[in-house]
């Protein structure tokens, strides 16, 4: 590979890249604003100043260059530490900050911002502007974002993305000189479907998120990688928390998914995990028409023997789940059916997703919109290769529910809204719930046993395009929640002696031992960006 | 008073020359698009212009058959992209005002030389971008490109040669930025008029992503001469490697303001007192700007130069659009200086932070001074500002300013110190 050199570190590049983004791979920094790797390069805020010593033909350049617009060539031998480069990367900080307003204590993106952090690292630390600053004031721009133009260093990413990712044109540049502010038209507000990624993608707290104004300083967050639940597209969050409460999810770069950006949707999926109202947190029974909180031992002992008294078998069980439902709870709820009652009546809503938007003005790569689909749930494809039964107009289950079963299993939300299957399953004998929350199925359950959420469990999804993805918990779960693979194999349990498992990981090491499309997968080939599926299906039709 | 050498301004000087497309054939010209068109290939014409070693006369002074040459070679075909010529007559520097005397006086000298252009480089469009400011040069123009098309000289297959060629007038939008020439670029493609980073270069990637070239309007004027009379009778005027001869824009404190016309390299002081007719009223000369408000300032001492790119650059200062601007002993160069940043801060396009922030802070700083609130550290902080935007901006606007604002504290520290704090 061709390699340069950036304080005689030696650097590979791949041909037509900028030195900066090859120096960002690597893993060394540069300060930088203006450049982001989603967006077009402006090379304005002129942060990353770098000395090229040698071109690479034994000729220096008498400028400062910008690295985020110098394309690497080989043999190239630059400085970002040299008295000139530094000389150039302090100037600038100097002059960003003689008109920031430097409210640090009172903005929320103090501690994750750029330029408190190159300020630090880079800036000199004095400022010798003794003159009035530029004065705005701050007013919400979308039902997702607040603007506070003071903070603004006209980096222009704001810009650039919605004029070229969004194509929505409605944020950008006004005025010029030191007057030149980026704000949307005559004080209209930003109405697409992305504003969060504004709020991401602006370096300082100028755009900021209004879900969390204030509520939280950034620093105190834990983070966990994991899925965005709330569509099939599955794209890659970051599930940020503190005090067991979830404050704010965030894009987490996946090329092969989400690029950089997630949709708003998505963004505020985090709120039914602090919803307390609605959190099962203790195994109830109903008992005399009146539900009972139960220790799990007696529960499951009883459930054990209505299931004995109902004799139950075959088509007289039936489980349903939801498309949130993990592949490793499927597979066990698939297990619980097949081995306790010899049935394959597993049953879950299919839904076709469709994308939902669509751009207003033509762009050049409209991807961001294929991010959005109609179905609003993240493993229907996990369903689907899960051989688990759903057709359009859940044909199969109503027919199924002709048949009166005596016995169904219900996990999570599935069919809720369909008032004619729930009048059917309600004439069952033992309706068994599992699920972290409270609804029309716990409502009509005969026992009710409290799961976790996504943000409390390890599993897997496979979204619209066939790629393996893992959720891993983030909050702690009420004491008596328990995750729904070891409720699954513990009914098992119950009609006969099975397997136990304690988490999404050891179901996950079960299935991959059986084959299919999980052959051979562990956590480590899953990693943290996925695995696509799609050929391992192929082969598997083969 | 000193003998102009006229080239550009030849048929300007003659009494009663108008200009239209007639005249302006009645003195010969239309004779080098011909020859161009009919005798030669556009690589001919190229290496002729390279020949006669004419520089840029917009500001840089880049060899203007080099920059030609830096277009794509081959023939745009339908799956290529199309080429531009697009002529830079914005003319918005500070004291400059020789573009418009050649558009008004003589618009068909530079258009001829933008046809020429057009074919060496194989454009088949070329736009000129006028400041719309100018209205009367907008019209005056116009008019003359109409006349070329009734004469069958810009159109479909012209004089017969297979060649196709459209010119459009372009106005403005009202930013001395748009005259950096990749704002210019934007302008034309309807967006703001901001100057581009560098790679790509027009040449490459410039109107539309395409190979673009733009020259200055009196650039452009030069061209018929050299096709005509040859690029030797060309470099016989001037010095070496300052070929040809110049229009300067003389303004401020002088008895005869105008635009004169003369070799490159032609003495400074002599420029002053033979064309100008010296200070006004009999005055001592204080300072002068030689090229532009992007020019750093000369003292009265320093300005017995050859007036030409080399000479301005070793002392320290630059030619830019030639334009004098002279200023008598009773001149505070705090007011100056003051003028100078805020016509620089009004037009700065605010991309770049050490341009957008420094002309603002400067700006305030130079105030202080004009109210007596001054003293020597802020003296030097000015200093040290203006040094911060030189070489570190997207355009050479941070460049002219820094200069500019360093050359003003450097060369008159006296007058800023007239207005320290007492
Ligand atoms: C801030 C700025 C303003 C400029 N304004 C003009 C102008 O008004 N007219 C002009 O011809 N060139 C102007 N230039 C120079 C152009 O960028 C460009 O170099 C020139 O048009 C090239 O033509 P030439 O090679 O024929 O000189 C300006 C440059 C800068 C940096
Ligand atoms: S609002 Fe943020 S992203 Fe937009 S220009 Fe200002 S600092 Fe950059
Ligand atoms: S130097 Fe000034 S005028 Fe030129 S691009 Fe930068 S901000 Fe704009
Ligand atoms: S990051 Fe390079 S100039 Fe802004």
């Amino acid at each position: 590979m061709p390699t340069f050199y950036l304080d005689d570190q030696p650097i590979e590049f791949e041909q037509g890249e900028t030195v900066l983004k090859a120096v960002l791979r690597f893993g060394v920094q540069i300060p930088h604003y203006c450049y982001h790797p989603g967006l077009a390069i402006t090379a304005q805020c002129r942060q990353c100043l770098v000395e090229v010593t040698d071109m690479g033909n034994g000729r220096g350049m008498p400028k400062l260059q910008t690295a985020c617009s110098t394309p690497a060539s080989e043999g190239m031998k630059l400085s970002a530490t040299s008295e000139k480069a530094l000389w150039g990367q302090e100037l600038v900080n100097e002059f960003l900050l003689i008109n920031h307003p430097l409210d640090c204590p009172i903005c929320d993106q103090a501690g994750e911002c750029d330029l408190q952090d190159f300020a630090f690292a880079y800036g000199t630390g004095k400022s010798e502007m003794a003159f009035e600053k530029r004065v705005y004031g701050w007013r919400d721009v979308g039902t997702f974002i607040a603007l506070e133009r003071n903070r603004c260093i006209q980096c222009s990413r704001c810009e650039r993305f919605s004029r070229d990712i969004v194509g929505s044109h409605d944020f950008g540049a006004f005025l010029r000189s030191h007057e030149l502010t980026f704000d949307t038209w005559e004080d209209s507000p930003i109405t697409h479907k992305f504003q969060g990624n504004l709020a991401d993608i602006c370096p300082v707290g100028c755009i900021t998120n209004r879900d969390w104004r204030f509520k939280k300083r950034a620093w105190k967050f834990r983070k966990v990688e994991s899925v965005c639940p709330s569509c099939s597209t599955g794209c890659n969050i970051t599930l940020e928390h503190h005090q067991n409460r979830v404050f704010r999810i965030r894009p987490r770069e996946n090329q092969e998914v989400n690029r950089w950006w997630m949709c708003d949707e998505g963004r505020v999926g985090f709120k039914p995990l602090n919803d307390r109202h609605t959190r099962l947190g203790e195994p109830q029974v109903r008992v005399k028409g009146r539900f009972q909180t139960a220790q799990w031992g007696a529960v499951m002992e009883a459930i054990a023997m209505r299931l004995k008294e109902i004799g139950a078998r075959e088509k007289q069980v039936i489980a349903l789940t939801d498309t949130h439902a993990t592949n490793e709870e499927m597979f066990m709820l698939r297990r619980l059916l097949a081995d306790g009652f010899g049935s394959q009546g597993v049953f879950f809503p299919l839904i076709v997703g469709k994308q939902q938007e669509k751009p207003t003005h033509p762009l050049e790569d409209d991807f961001i919109f294929t991010l959005i689909t109609t179905d609003k749930s993240p493993n229907t494809e996990g369903a689907k290769r899960g051989d688990l039964i759903g057709d359009r107009d859940d044909k199969r289950l109503k027919a199924a529910l002709k048949e009166s079963p005596k016995v169904v299993i219900v996990l999570g939300a599935p069919f809720q809204q369909n008032s004619e299957i729930r009048a059917a399953v309600a004439k069952a004998e033992l309706i068994v719930y599992i699920g972290a929350f409270a609804n029309a199925w716990s409502e009509a359950a005969d026992v009710v046993l409290p799961g976790y959420t996504y943000a409390e469990k390890y599993g897997t999804w496979i979204n619209k395009a066939g790629r393996l993805q893992r959720i891993q918990p983030a909050l702690n779960p009420p004491e008596q929640a328990r995750d729904q693979v070891w409720i699954l194999s513990a009914l098992l349990g119950a009609p006969e002696n099975g397997e136990s498992f304690a988490d999404g990981r050891a179901v996950l090491e079960a299935m991959a031992a059986q084959g299919g499309d999980f052959a051979g997968i562990g956590g480590e080939q899953i990693g943290h960006l996925g695995l696509q599926l799609k050929k391992a299906a192929k082969e598997r039709k083969k | 008073m000193a003998e102009e050498k006229l080239l550009l301004l030849k048929n300007i000087r003659q009494q009663g020359y108008g200009g239209d497309y007639a005249s302006y054939k009645k003195t010969g010209g239309g004779a080098a698009f011909k020859k161009a068109l009919t005798g030669m290939t556009p690589a001919e014409v190229i290496e002729t212009v390279k020949e006669s070693g004419l520089r840029g006369r917009g500001g840089a002074g880049f060899p203007c058959g080099v920059k030609w040459s830096f277009m794509p070679k081959d023939l745009p075909g339908p799956d290529q992209k199309p080429h531009y010529l697009v002529c830079n007559a914005d003319e918005a520097e500070p004291g400059t005002l020789k573009d418009h005397v050649l558009m008004l006086g003589d618009p068909h000298m530079f258009i001829e030389g933008m046809m020429i252009g057009c074919y060496a480089m194989r454009s088949t469009h070329g736009y000129i971008y006028i400041r719309g400011e100018s209205p009367h040069a907008i019209r005056r123009v116009q008019a003359a490109i109409d006349e070329l098309y009734k004469a069958k000289l810009l159109g479909k297959n012209i004089l017969g040669s297979g060649v196709q060629l459209d010119l459009t007038v372009h106005p403005g939008a009202g930013a001395y930025i748009c005259g950096e020439e990749t704002a210019m670029l934007d302008s034309l493609e309807g967006k703001r008029g901001l100057p581009r980073s560098k790679p790509p270069f027009p040449a490459q990637s410039g109107f539309n992503a395409c190979p673009t070239t733009v020259n200055n309007v009196e650039t452009l004027a030069n061209i018929p001469f050299i096709l005509t009379e040859g690029p030797k009778a060309f470099a016989a005027f001037g010095s070496e490697n300052n070929t040809g001869t110049q229009a300067v824009s003389i303004s401020g404190h002088v008895e005869k303001p105008g635009v004169y016309e003369m070799d490159m390299g032609h003495n400074l002081k002599s420029i002053l007192e033979d064309f100008a007719g010296g200070v006004r009223g009999g005055k001592k000369l204080k300072a002068l700007i030689p090229g532009g408000a992007s020019a750093p300032v000369m003292r009265a001492d320093e300005i017995d130069v050859p007036y030409d790119f080399d000479s301005l650059m070793k002392a320290g200062t630059m030619r830019g659009s030639a334009a004098i601007m002279v200023f008598d002993e009773d001149t505070d160069m705090v007011e100056v200086a003051n003028r100078t940043i805020r016509f620089f801060n009004h037009e700065s396009c605010g991309q770049c932070t050490p341009c957008r922030e420094g002309t603002f802070w400067i700006k305030n700083m130079i105030r202080q001074f004009g109210d007596d609130a001054g003293d020597e550290a802020l003296l030097s902080l000015v200093h040290r500002a203006a040094g911060n935007i030189i070489g570190t901006t997207i355009c050479a606007f941070g460049d002219a300013v820094g200069g500019a604002l360093q050359g003003f504290v450097q060369k008159f520290p006296e007058d800023f110190r007239n207005h320290f704090q007492s």
